[in-house]
């Protein structure tokens, strides 16, 4: 473990340049915004280098581990350090490689915003606090950057924090990702008390080699599964994850799509053995995530911003990786299918916001009607993307996604009750219908979606920049650049791009944004050809592929039936431009309301935290506390008040004073010998 | 004999001739005068510095000089120095008796540097007798409505009755051992405790450095000489007199490191009633001098603590704290006194704002605050730490939880003094100006606040040396 092996010279880089690069940036340079981004894209790029040199030369089928002591109290000791085996560097690469893209694209996106040198800053947090947890060794360490992404993610998500609602936004996903992470540390707390060592490898081993108690084994899963839950947005607690759309859309891209979210997942293959040992955990893994795969695809269908739409997708793909995971842990399967996903996802669903973001930097609206109506399939490079990344999100082949979704229904399909096969099914028929809806009505617009489409005229935004800031320099037209960013299930209550988003004309694309979408499709046109070669690298073996035909039958058979059914519904021509499940009124709202999970969140609010905690709380910090220290301050100037009457002016009373304490004491002295 | 040991002495006792002379003179020119005090001040703590490492005995070996009291010869001094930067205007005492202030300001400051190095009765006797007549002159000194001749009476008469229990003391002692010398009386005190004479003769001969400490229950004349006195004089009497009593008492109660455990439970008594007496009372002041003579009060049993262990890490602590209290006091009175730039006595709401009348008076006064509460990274901190782990380790647990707890109490008080210079709306108090040698002592005493605070590893090495010397 020398000083100058590079293995650790590489991660120390990993870690420190986007430290730097963030402190650099906000104590000196964010006024100055080219200079900011060149410090952040150059300590971006060298992880991206250090990343893909990693998993193509190091050889990691034997973990590579550096540890040092960083606190040690007593008994206590917390190491700090690096470890490195297929899981963290394939995740290495794909955090690195994505981030590297997102900062790229955003110097077209977020060009002329008067945050631009925070933006950077808060990027380079993000790139520090994800490629620290991905490469924890232990897990008080993956918890803390687990933390640090979330706070990435919050100043981020409310980066136009001048706007309410995104503020509003990233208070939402902060507190409600910590309410997931009590669990996470709980978790931690159980298996430090008992176990004694948060070491993700020895914890791994022992959950392996049964040396720890089934109880602990599940409790301790369970728990960590909460902060999954949290981070992973999935039910209940995804409803952060939606309003997460307020940040910026490169933003919404890189955490809350391909990297930050799938943390989650991540943790979960980090931690498979420990999941695995537990048939338990594993089942409460598999029911929620497929209430979340289900939940969120059909919210997917109603949803008319685009951002939603891919928002809700995220969630219900993260809850089908977390099928797979714990369906291949309860068939004895391996992490795999779960992870690939995760793989592909990342690209495509990346790729999906980065195309979401042209438009919508294009045509200042969130809401994929206008969008079309207004001609956005003349955007000839990011419509063609999107639709590749659409199919890859269906499961068609050639693309990506078609492995890694096939994997997963296979993974699925080892399980003695075929219903979760069923469901699984079903979810990549919903996603297949949900993703191909936004294309068909993006490449086959139609003169009128009454349904839908909102009285909002995207020309007539005229307080749209009354946002407190000036308009930026070249700025002439009114019309272009501005991000309605609606509060999900409002009204497209337009508000400022929050940025004086100065250019004069409707521009073509321009390369700094398109080059990350070709690069991206790419990864999505390859990645399924690369499976065997990741199961290879992950697992060590490739296991034997044998086509289980009915499966691959009925798999994409679902997918096209999906892409047909939008078809039918949305792209013929003479198209009725309603959703089938608008012949289920109920239902159709059930779905506009998103379950009603807002509201059941506000409902439990009002009536636990603020109804009964708050309440006593406040009246025991009133009453209790407060009254108590207020008890205690009182009486103590009142003391003060009471001993300063022994200071009288009469100084034949102060001398007595005097000598009756001396011969008090003198007295106490000579009996008390 | 070598009269270069008695170095720092010498020169104050010149500069006491000079001042003399200066007094004599019929016309009054103030700002010369000042210039000359200046002068002679900043050549003392030159003087004192140069005689720090000097050793050796004089006056058949009734008066020691080790690096122990050559620190706080230093400390005198510089304490001398720092009240004299602050006296350039002296408004409240007349014009002509400016030279007066400063001969009798040398002439206590003489007193005292003797007394941190007399090891024998009857010189600790003269050198604090001469300390406190001194002082007795000053304190009325002031030009004033008839506060100044109360504070300066009650100063006299309680200074008289500890003077007089410190005789009694003192001779009793005496007469037990038939010695005046410390080092004589030392190797029979463990037998003497054990008799009624010895306990009555220790327990009383304190008596004096409890009085100039104000430690209860000889705490009586300082909330009124505190604000009956000129400020310049209160800063003094705040600052280097309690060093040189802290000086003493460490030396007279390291003469008998057996005192046992009746005559040790009331020094505990003691400290933690001073303290809590003194914090509590403080709450409830307006006058600032006074508040803060109350916070004297409760310092001296911070020293009580620091002293009462009788080990060498409390004697360090006491030693450390004892310089840094020297500073920080020094600080909160120097704005004090640049405030109140007429000289009258300041009320804690008159600081109102003082981070906008004049941001660098502000910055000293959080600081010198602080300190004073024992916030860290302060020294005031680093000192508290120092005497409360040392009274720890000696199973004083008791104590050091009243004394944290009085720390918390004492927040309260300070706490009202930040919150007036910085929270209060100044309303139409004028600005503050500051002169520029004013401007680099605020500097000076900031940075020593908190570089020493952090790094008080050089501070402490020297008092630790300074200890062995005693213990």
């Amino acid at each position: 473990m020398g000083s100058c092996d590079p293995v650790l010279l590489g991660c120390l880089l990993t870690v420190f340049l986007p430290l730097s690069a963030f402190a650099l940036i906000m104590i000196f340079t964010w006024r100055y915004h080219k200079l900011s981004m060149a410090i952040s894209l150059v300590a971006s790029t060298i992880p991206l280098l250090i990343a893909w040199y990693f998993f193509f030369t190091l050889d990691v089928k034997q973990p590579i581990i550096y540890n040092f002591n960083w606190l040690v109290s007593d008994q206590v000791k917390v190491p700090f350090g690096f470890l490195l085996d297929p899981t963290s560097v394939l995740m290495f690469v794909i955090v690195a490689t994505i981030s590297w893209l997102v900062q790229i694209y955003s110097i077209g996106y977020m060009g002329g915003d008067p945050g631009f040198g925070r933006y950077y800053a808060d990027l380079s947090l993000f790139a520090l606090a994800m490629l620290g947890l991905v490469i924890s060794s232990g897990l008080l360490q993956l918890y803390i950057f687990w933390e640090l992404v979330g706070l990435a993610s919050y100043l981020l998500i409310g980066f136009w924090y001048e706007k309410f609602s995104a503020s509003e936004a990233g208070k939402k996903a902060f507190v409600v990702t910590r309410f997931g992470d009590i669990g996470f540390f709980m978790g931690l707390v159980f298996l430090t008390l008992y176990f004694g060592s948060l070491d993700i490898a020895t914890v791994n081993s022992a959950a392996l080699t049964a040396k720890m108690p089934p109880w602990l084994i599940t409790t301790s899963a369970l728990l960590i599964f909460c902060g999954i839950m949290g981070k992973s947005a999935q039910f209940p607690i995804h409803v952060w994850l939606p309003d997460a759309m307020e940040g910026p859309t490169p933003v919404s891209a890189l955490l809350h799509s391909a990297t930050m979210v799938a943390a989650g997942v991540f943790l979960l293959t980090r931690l498979f053995p420990l999941f695995a040992a537990s048939a338990t955990a594993m089942s409460v893994v598999l029911v929620i995530s497929t209430i979340t795969l289900l939940l969120s695809s059909t919210i997917g269908m109603v949803a008319t911003d685009i951002k939603q739409v891919w928002a809700y997708s995220t969630v219900s793909q993260l809850g089908f990786m977390a099928m797979g995971l714990s369906a291949a842990g309860l068939a004895a399967g391996t992490l795999f299918p779960g992870y690939y996903h995760l793989t592909t996802h990342a690209a495509f669903k990346a790729l999906l916001f980065l195309c979401s973001g042209v438009f919508i930097h294009h045509f200042g609206t969130n809401d994929f009607f206008v969008m079309a109506t207004q001609g956005g399939r003349k955007l000839l490079i990011p419509m063609a993307t999107i639709t590749i990344a659409a199919l890859a999100l269906a499961g068609i082949f050639p693309f990506a996604g078609f492995f890694s979704k096939e994997a997963i229904l296979g993974a699925l399909a080892h399980l003695p009750n075929k219903m979760w096969l069923v469901l699984g099914l079903f979810g990549a028929f919903l996603t297949a219908y949900y993703a191909f809806r936004v294309i068909f009505v993006m490449l086959f617009p139609k003169e009128k979606y009454d349904k839908y489409h909102l009285e909002t005229d995207p020309h007539a935004h005229a307080p749209a920049h009354s946002h407190g800031h000036g308009p930026g320099p070249g700025f002439t037209h009114d019309d272009a650049h501005i991000h309605p960013d609606a509060k999900p299930g409002h009204e497209h209550d337009e508000s400022g791009h929050g940025a004086g988003h100065g250019h004069d004309e409707p521009h073509g694309v321009p390369w700094v944004m398109s080059f990350p979408l070709l690069v991206l499709a790419g990864f999505t046109l390859i990645l399924g050809f690369c499976q065997g070669s990741l199961e290879k690298y992950l697992l060590g073996e490739s296991a034997p592929h044998h086509i289980e035909y009915g499966l691959l039958v009925s798999a994409v058979s679902c997918a096209f039936g999906g892409i047909a059914l939008a078809w039918f519904d949305w792209g013929r021509r003479g198209a009725k431009c309603v959703g089938f499940i608008s012949y289920v009124p109920v239902l159709e709202n059930f779905f506009i309301q998103k379950w009603y999970m807002d509201h059941f969140w506000r409902w439990f609010l009002n009536t636990f935290i603020y109804g009964i905690f708050s309440r006593a709380f406040t009246y025991n910090d009133r009453r209790v506390v407060d009254g108590g220290v207020d008890a205690v301050a009182f009486s103590t100037v009142g003391s003060g008040r009471l001993l300063s009457f022994i200071q009288t002016a009469f100084l034949q009373y102060n001398l007595l004073f005097m000598v009756l304490v001396l011969a008090g004491v003198g007295i106490y002295l000579l009996m008390g010998r | 004999m070598n009269v270069l040991l008695f170095g720092p002495e010498l020169y104050f006792l010149g500069a006491a001739l000079i001042f003399f002379s200066l007094t004599l003179k019929r016309k009054v020119q103030v700002k010369a005068d000042y210039r000359i005090a200046l002068a002679l001040a900043a050549g003392g703590v030159a003087v004192s510095v140069l005689c720090l490492f000097q050793q050796g005995e004089l006056f058949f070996k009734a008066y020691k000089v080790d690096l122990f009291s050559q620190i706080f010869k230093f400390a005198l001094a510089l304490g001398f120095f720092l009240v004299i930067t602050i006296s350039h205007n002296l408004a409240q005492i007349e014009e002509r008796y400016h030279a007066e202030f400063y001969l009798f300001l040398t002439t206590t400051t003489i007193g005292m540097m003797m007394l941190v190095s007399a090891v024998e009765l009857l010189t600790i006797y003269v050198a604090l007798e001469l300390s406190s007549y001194s002082l007795y002159i000053l304190v009325p000194l002031r030009r004033g409505d008839g506060i100044d001749v109360e504070a300066g009476i009650k100063y006299l008469f309680i200074g008289a009755v500890s003077s007089g229990f410190m005789l009694f003391g003192l001779s009793y002692i005496f007469g037990a051992t038939h010695s005046t010398y410390l080092t004589e009386i030392m190797p029979k005190m463990a037998q003497l405790v054990q008799s009624p004479i010895g306990v009555l003769g220790l327990l009383f001969s304190l008596a004096g450095f409890f009085f100039k400490l104000s430690v209860f229950p000889f705490h009586f004349w300082a909330p009124d000489v505190y604000q009956g006195a000129a400020n310049q004089v209160t800063t003094f009497i705040a600052t280097a007199s309690k060093a040189a009593a802290v000086a003493v008492l460490l030396r007279l109660v390291a003469l008998g490191s057996s005192y046992g455990y009746n005559f040790t439970q009331v020094l505990v008594m003691l400290s933690i009633i001073s303290m809590t007496l003194g914090n509590l009372v403080a709450i409830v002041q307006k006058d600032f001098k006074r508040m803060l003579a109350y916070s004297s009060i409760a310092h001296a049993g911070v020293f009580l603590m620091g002293v009462l262990t009788i080990k060498e890490a409390g004697y360090i602590g006491a030693v450390y704290y004892a310089l840094a209290y020297l500073v920080m006091n020094f600080t909160v009175f120097m704005v004090l006194s640049e405030v109140a730039k007429d000289g009258r006595d300041l009320k804690i709401v008159e600081l109102a704002g003082l981070w906008k009348r004049s941001p660098i008076l502000g910055l000293s006064l959080i600081l010198g605050i602080f300190a004073l509460a024992g916030v860290p990274p302060s020294i005031g901190f680093t000192g508290k730490l120092l005497i409360f782990t040392s009274a720890m380790n000696q199973g004083y647990f008791w104590l050091v939880l009243i004394g944290a707890v009085n720390g918390t109490i004492s927040l309260y008080y300070y706490l009202r003094v930040v919150y007036a210079a910085f929270f209060m709306d100044p309303g139409d108090l004028p600005p503050v100006t500051v002169s520029f040698p004013t401007r680099l002592l605020n500097y000076a005493l900031v940075a020593i606040i908190i570089g020493f605070g952090v790094f008080p590893d050089q501070i402490v090495r020297l008092a630790q040396a300074a200890v062995k010397t005693v213990l």
